[in-house]
């Protein structure tokens, strides 16, 4: 009976936040730019396992003329549109594959020069922009050797389904050598908690925080996936300019716009259409939580991460009585996945980040929560440039459709791989130029995991089951099948 | 010279026997919780296993180590190893094939937070009182390696950052050193290059630099020998001494002044 009113409620919650008027068709949940939409306080959709909630501090906001929602260049694209409020500002490849279905190769999502597999190819035929439609991926395109670095390595194309590596005009071997790598949209919410430090020091590298050189002040080092933007205001000028074609630089007030913005939002699950509402009966699920906690917080010496969801666990029976069989049962495994994650131990090996060079040992006993730290948002407090073998060979699962490299370490070996290293993206390297940092991808946060599959930056994992079986084969965890669920269910309500 | 004497003097009335030796790791899969697992290496020499769980830098089971530890008698076997504790341990280029042990009944240890760490950011933290003393510090680092040792060096670098900020105007003295004298260790010779002195000491200084220490303030050297200015970090062990880098923080005699009631 409770359960109803809980879901019923969350229904109910979710039509109005919306707020559209009795009667009229909801707006598309597809931003286009230019649209002049209204940004409301909340904002609802519902995704994949029930309704994933937006919520920006101070809003509502209005997006005419605001250069995130605005299209800057002549491609026609805005940030919004791969930074999508009801994909958790990221992209699912669901969403973009309906952009296809609907206005093909005119959409400007999928423009040539990082919505297609390389812009060499012919615009206007599905193929050519297969790993943006089948798997959401972008092309990201860096410069090689990076500028300023001189790497300890050298880099080969083994294979390239894209053919852009091995393209005269965008390639390696071009006269401005690129290397092309493809890569998910990372959400653009929830910046407090990506932008927080922790600690003075990255422990990872043995030095304080990197500075910003535009600052000279300290980041968290938290952004991109090769973490080749020091700050936000860097990474909006790299954006504009790579992604929005839009050549002059953007001005102060468009960037403080931006940020602002940014700076602002918030995205998690709200409510699961087997659970009902996350923040319900005590548990701290959604994004309010987010808006009023302190970021940056280790949870081993705080606010344990995911224990958000802890009053189900310890919920009087008699409340528990209150639940339909449905909700109790999701309820109880999204309780039990927050243990498996922080306390299902499996040993983690030759990941480096975390087993070189800092001395935690190779192998080093661990949980999930070792990498996910941070509480509330299942980042790394720490900057997150690790090595999961997502990229990297023997680790990654066959990826056909991507582009293989070679790196040969031609200064020390690596310290796991030797000198030869198989990489579908060698991730942090492509920055810093060393080769001990080949397939280093910077954590995510964990937030809105259901409106945004697939996963990994490399999109490898179709779905969040996808995720827990790769950790499965990459560390031989040996969770049982009921732990893998409850992994899964808690994640879809984060 | 004469100090090594000393310490090794002081860790004999301990009753350990010190030891010294390169091996190759041994990781034993203990499930105690977090981090339980345990690191043992042989000494060929001996035929003994010791445990060297207890070292901040643990092992890397594709490579050779360089322990160096004090027996410990009242620290149990949890392991299946004579423990060594204090222990460093530093891992080497040199390769070796790896090895897993089962736990075979050992419980190994559960993770308790090294009293060396790092404290947050956000954590108050005290400030010096005034008039301000000269600050001196000293770094560990592991042999061969100039990278900040998590929850050791990084707790003395952070405690000197700390200082230097605190104390604003000061002149910094950064010292470097590295362990250049040739010995034989498990039937290798070994020594530290003596660029690893100044590279050291650069290393602390860009460390200051990065944390807003203004360059201008900050001397670099390379010293040789001597006690390191804090004993402690180095927990009575004799050879880890010789790799360091010793910080002098003099603060200005009129900021000193200044502080004086
Ligand atoms: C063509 C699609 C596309 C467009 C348009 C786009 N982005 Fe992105 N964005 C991405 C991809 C892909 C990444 C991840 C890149 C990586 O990891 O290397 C990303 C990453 C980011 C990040 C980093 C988030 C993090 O946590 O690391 C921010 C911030 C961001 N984008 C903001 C913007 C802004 C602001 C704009 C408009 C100026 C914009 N994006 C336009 C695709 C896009
Ligand atoms: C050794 C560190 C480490 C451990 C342990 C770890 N992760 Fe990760 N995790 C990462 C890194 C690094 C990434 C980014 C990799 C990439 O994108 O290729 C990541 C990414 C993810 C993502 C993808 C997020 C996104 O936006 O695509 C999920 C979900 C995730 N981890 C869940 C888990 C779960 C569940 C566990 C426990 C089974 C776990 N992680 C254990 C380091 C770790």
């Amino acid at each position: 009976m409770r359960g109803r009113t809980i879901l019923g409620a969350a229904i109910a919650l979710f039509a109005g936040a919306v707020a559209w008027g009795q009667g009229a068709t909801p707006p598309d949940r597809w931003w286009n730019p230019d649209e002049g939409r209204t940004f409301p306080a909340t904002l609802d959709y519902a995704d994949a396992t029930g309704t994933l909630r937006l919520l920006l501090d101070n809003g509502p906001m209005e997006t005419k003329g605001h250069p995130f929602f605005t299209a800057l260049g002549p491609n026609g694209r805005a940030c919004v549109t791969c930074h999508q409020p009801a994909d958790a500002m990221s992209l699912s490849a669901a969403s973009v594959a309906a952009q296809w279905a609907k206005n093909g190769a005119k959409d400007p999502l999928f423009a040539a020069g990082d919505g297609s597999n390389c812009p060499s190819l012919p615009q206007e035929e599905r193929a050519s922009h297969s790993l943006l439609i089948d798997h959401g991926l972008i092309r990201i395109a860096r410069p090689w050797p990076p500028k300023n670095v001189t790497p300890d390595f050298r880099l080969e194309v083994v294979r390239d389904p894209s053919t852009c590596n091995l393209d005269p005009k965008h390639g390696l071997a071009s006269s401005q050598p690129h290397i092309s790598v493809f890569r998910r949209p990372r959400p653009v919410a929830n910046f407090k908690y990506i932008e927080a430090m922790g600690f003075a020091y990255d422990p990872k590298a043995g030095m304080p925080l990197p500075l910003d050189p535009e600052t000279g002040k300290p980041v968290s080092g938290n952004l991109m996936a090769d973490g080749r933007v020091p700050s936000l205001t860097a990474q909006m000028r790299d954006a504009a300019g790579t992604h929005l074609a839009f050549l002059k630089n953007m001005d102060a007030a468009d960037i403080a716009r931006v940020l602002d913005f940014e700076r602002r939002l918030y995205v998690a699950q709200q409510t699961d259409r087997l659970g009902g509402a996350l923040d319900g009966d005590g548990a701290k699920g959604g994004p309010r939580l987010l808006q009023v906690s302190a970021p940056g917080r280790l949870g081993s010496q705080g606010t344990p991460v995911w224990s958000e969801f802890e009053a189900w666990e310890k919920a009087a029976p008699a409340v528990k009585a209150g639940w339909t069989p449905e909700v109790r049962a999701f309820r109880a495994s999204v309780a039990r996945g927050a243990r498996v994650f922080r306390e299902k131990t499996f040993l983690i090996s030759d990941t480096a980040g975390i087993n070189s060079p800092i001395g935690f040992g190779n192998p080093v006993r661990n949980s999930c929560v070792f990498c996910h730290n941070m509480s509330y948002m299942g980042m790394d407090v720490a900057p997150g440039q690790v090595d999961l073998g997502t990229t990297n060979k023997p680790f990654a699962d066959p990826l056909a459709h991507l582009p293989l490299f070679r790196v040969t370490c031609t200064g020390r070996p690596h310290p796991h791989y030797g000198r030869t290293i198989l990489t579908h993206d060698p991730g942090y390297a492509l920055t810093t130029g060393r080769c001990a940092d080949v397939g280093r991808i910077t954590l995510q946060t964990l937030r809105g995991l259901s409106g945004r599959a697939p996963y990994f930056s490399n999109g490898s994992a179709k779905d969040l089951r996808g995720v827990v079986d790769y950790y499965e084969r990459r560390y031989n965890i040996g969770y049982t099948e009921q732990e893998k669920q409850d992994l899964v269910n808690l994640m879809r309500a984060l | 010279m004469i100090r090594v004497a000393i310490l090794l003097a002081a860790v004999a009335a301990n009753g350990g026997a010190a030891v010294r030796y390169i091996g190759c790791p041994v990781y034993r899969d203990t499930d105690n919780g977090r981090k339980s697992g345990c690191w043992l290496v042989e000494d060929e020499a001996s035929g003994v296993r010791y445990d060297v769980t207890a070292a901040p830098t643990k092992p890397d089971w594709n490579h050779a180590v360089l322990v160096e530890g004090v027996q410990s008698a009242a620290a149990g076997d949890p392991c299946g190893g004579t423990v060594l504790e204090p222990a460093r341990v530093s891992v080497l280029e040199e390769g070796c094939t790896r090895h897993m042990l089962a736990a075979e009944g050992y419980q190994g240890r559960r993770f308790a937070l090294p009293e060396r760490n790092v404290r947050p950011l956000y954590e108050e933290r005290k400030r010096p009182d005034r008039p301000f003393a000269d600050g001196r510090f000293t770094i560990p680092f592991d042999y061969q390696s100039r990278f900040i040792t998590y929850q050791l060096s990084d707790y003395y670098l952070d405690a000197t950052i700390n200082y230097a900020l605190d104390v604003q105007p000061a002149g910094i003295e950064v010292t470097g050193f590295a362990d250049v004298r040739k010995v034989e260790v498990s039937g290798r010779t070994i020594a530290e290059p003596a660029s690893l002195a100044r590279e050291r000491a650069e290393l602390v200084r860009n460390a200051l630099i990065m944390r807003g220490i203004a360059a201008d303030r900050i001397t670099v050297r390379v010293g040789r020998g001597g006690a390191p200015f804090v004993p402690a970090a180095f927990d009575g062990l004799a050879a880890p001494a010789a790799r360091r880098v010793d910080i002098r923080i003099v603060p200005e005699l009129s900021e000193a002044r200044r502080g004086t009631p």
